[in-house]
């Protein structure tokens, strides 16, 4: 086994969190190595540059690591789970395919048992986070416009926010009519040069990479800052288990490189960056006579209270063109008139609205996240034009609430190419995000025929949605009911950090993203004081 | 099953691929557009060249089954019949028919271009949307904060 030089810090996963903790840190002059399973994604290599662009997203590009099946990828047994979770796996991490769209958590997201009796609270707040939601949002670049009513004071974003362009006007429209609120969505992509970054040119797929860097991966934001600052990334290092010194605290982990050769990295703190599922997994493959249901695992919760975001799509269809092939594919308007609890609704928490764009040729075909392809044969092509360039695509976005049955832990069989055990999802939706999706839809109907849409379809329940992996070793005061305190440390081995979205005690009816980087951000600012 | 043997039934692929997308006045047919596509994806995959090409069978013994000597035999009617009881008799093989027949005519440059838009690569070009002035929020703003403090 081939030993590395010992490093202050460990970061593993170099995806939002990773790179963030890894930027400040280095800034802070704090020795950081990372360890990524993936590679760099070559922007040359996006399927922009392609004709045949739309058929890579179910196939090499598919958001899904069962589908894709990269040799860096790992696979995960969903059989049993009613969302597939999706992860990508480079520098930049999920960053790479995701929307970018970019709202925080509200206050009340922090609060849920207080305010809610429901779940738990944090032990952190959003006035907190707030300056870390800042400089997150300096360093990865907002396109929005301040003054939302539903939420606290913004610094001023980063570029004038994403163009409505006409679907995004006719959907505000239908939200003026019922004076419902909207926004236009805070989303990590430019619209201006910034920061030595392009403009947006409002090619589309953001799901499928962004190949001049104006959706904010983070290998394209805190990546090279964090590299100037001397921090030291390797890539397809896939990390095989974190390991214990004689004093019982973190001290590394072991790796395979990119040709299957084991190595040790010894760090003086180890920071867990590799998300919902894969720091979970990761936690329960470091068994030891210490931790023999897997490391910091005393409390049994690594994990458990798995939550997605179940998504429900609804789509309206107009008598007119929208445009909605222009512009980034997730962002346009958030409506959040349902966000908060309100109990004559029947359920506790809410949702957002999350107004898409259209459709592209084929995703048209096949009805999209809806799912209900236009029918062949001849009245194909009549069908299919009444939809193409005509439908707007409405995403609601519910707060699952943490349940201990919702779980990850390792499927007995499957096993990645390094031979380490894969992860195995059990997740089914609850009754209240089942009503909370019910309402969204109906609500969401209301909207899109305020818009004027003439036919409005659904998909009750997303599968291939998981893009939001949360709550899997969360934040709390009290060790038998977390696994993280409110530091980010775990409880068990308090040189060891976690900062993805396993943290989320609550993951807010939201995209989570932002959120997940200014926690990231707070705990490294620990890290630093501590080490000060 | 061999190699190609789904390019062996090319002829019967050009009708049922024509049935499943018919030509219009404006736009071909999936025969002709779809055709290469499918049987790319196919020659890519032993099990799918395996499922579409004994399906193509199924096909042809329905039309059979029906009173006439072939699929090519029968009327555009009887072809959309034959493969309506071929959908629902062996959906797997109808769900990846239709799959990447929509895969290849939507994605052929002929077909994107009627659709009007550009076809080839989305960059650089990407799309120019019309500059245009800030929405109107002050009826959102109005109403004041919605967020509960906490």
């Amino acid at each position: 086994m081939a030993t590395d030089d010992r490093t202050d810090v460990l970061v593993i996963g170099a995806g939002a969190a990773g790179a963030a903790v890894a930027w400040r840190l280095a800034r802070a002059g704090i020795g950081v190595a990372c360890l990524e399973q993936g590679d760099w994604v070559d922007p040359r290599a996006y399927p922009h540059w392609r004709a045949d662009w739309e058929l890579h997203r179910h196939t090499d590009w598919s958001a899904e690591p069962n589908v894709r099946r990269l040799p860096q990828d790992y696979p995960v047994n969903d059989s049993a789970s009613s969302i597939s979770p999706l992860m990508y796996n480079a520098v930049g991490g999920s960053t790479i395919h995701w929307s970018a769209h970019f709202p925080r958590f509200r206050p009340s997201d922090f609060r849920v048992r207080s305010l809610d009796g429901v779940a738990d609270d944090w032990p952190i707040d959003y006035a907190t986070l707030e300056p870390f939601f800042d400089l997150n949002d300096r360093m990865m670049g907002v396109a929005g416009i301040t003054g939302d009513p539903a939420y606290p004071p913004k610094s001023p974003r980063q570029t004038p926010p994403i163009p409505l362009d006409t679907l995004g006007v006719t959907m505000a429209r239908g939200f003026d009519r019922l004076g419902w609120h909207w926004w236009p969505s805070d989303s990590a992509i430019l619209t201006r040069d910034y920061d030595g970054r392009r403009a947006c040119v409002n090619c589309g797929p953001c799901d499928l990479g962004c190949p001049i860097g104006a959706k904010a991966s983070t290998d394209v934001t805190y990546w090279p800052k964090a590299l100037a600052s001397g921090a030291r990334l390797v890539t397809r290092a896939r990390v095989r288990e974190i390991t214990l010194g004689p004093d019982g605290l973190a001290d590394g982990a072991v790796y395979y490189d990119r040709e299957g050769r084991v190595h040790e990295q010894k760090a003086r703190a180890v920071v867990l960056a590799a998300n919902g599922i894969g720091t979970p997994r990761l936690l329960l493959n470091s068994r030891s006579a210490r931790f023999p249901d897997g490391l910091a695992n005393r409390s049994g919760l690594v994990g458990r209270n798995l939550m997605f975001h179940p998504y429900a799509m609804v789509r309206g269809v107009f008598d007119r063109p929208l445009g909605g092939h222009r512009g980034p594919i997730g962002c346009s308007i958030i409506g959040q008139e349902f966000y908060e609890t309100d109990p004559s609704r029947g359920f506790v928490r809410g949702y957002s609205f999350q107004v898409a764009r259209g459709l592209s040729p084929i995703a048209s075909a096949s009805g999209g996240s809806v799912g209900d392809r236009v029918p062949w044969g001849r009245e194909h092509r009549r069908a299919y034009d009444e939809r193409f360039d005509r439908t707007i695509m409405v995403a609601i976005i519910g707060e699952d609430l943490p349940e201990p049955a919702n779980r990850v832990d390792l499927d007995p069989a499957l096993a990645d190419s390094h031979g380490i055990p894969a992860p195995r999802v059990s997740y089914t939706l609850s009754e209240n995000s089942r009503r909370m999706l019910d309402h969204g839809i109906a609500r969401a109907r209301e909207a899109l025929e305020a818009a004027g849409a003439r036919e409005v379809a659904f998909n009750p329940l997303l599968r291939a949605g998981g893009w939001h992996l949360m709550g899997t070793a969360r934040m709390g005061r009290n060790p038998a009911t977390s696994v993280i305190d409110a530091e980010g440390r775990c409880h068990d081995v308090p040189n060891l950090y976690i900062v993805d979205g396993s943290t989320m005690v609550t993951c807010g009816g939201v995209n989570p993203t932002s959120t997940i980087q200014a926690v990231a951000l707070y705990i490294a600012d620990g890290i630093i004081r501590r080490r000060a | 099953m061999t190699p190609g043997a789904l390019a062996e039934r090319r002829d019967l692929l050009i009708l049922v691929l024509d049935s499943l997308v018919p030509a219009s006045a404006e736009f071909p047919g999936a025969g002709v557009v779809a055709l290469d596509h499918v049987l790319a994806v196919a020659a890519a995959s032993a099990d799918l060249e395996s499922l579409l090409s004994r399906g193509l069978q199924v096909v042809e013994e329905a039309a059979r089954a029906n009173g006439v000597s072939g699929f090519a035999q029968a009327s555009p009617d009887d072809r959309e019949s034959v493969l309506r009881q071929v959908e629902r008799s062996h959906a797997d093989f109808f769900e990846a028919l239709v799959r990447h027949t929509y895969d290849g005519y939507y994605g052929h440059a002929v077909v994107v271009t009627r659709l009007g838009l550009d076809p080839g690569p989305l960059h650089p070009r990407g799309h120019r949307i019309e500059a245009a002035d800030l929405p109107d929020l002050s009826r959102v703003t109005a109403r004041g904060p919605i967020y509960r403090q906490a």
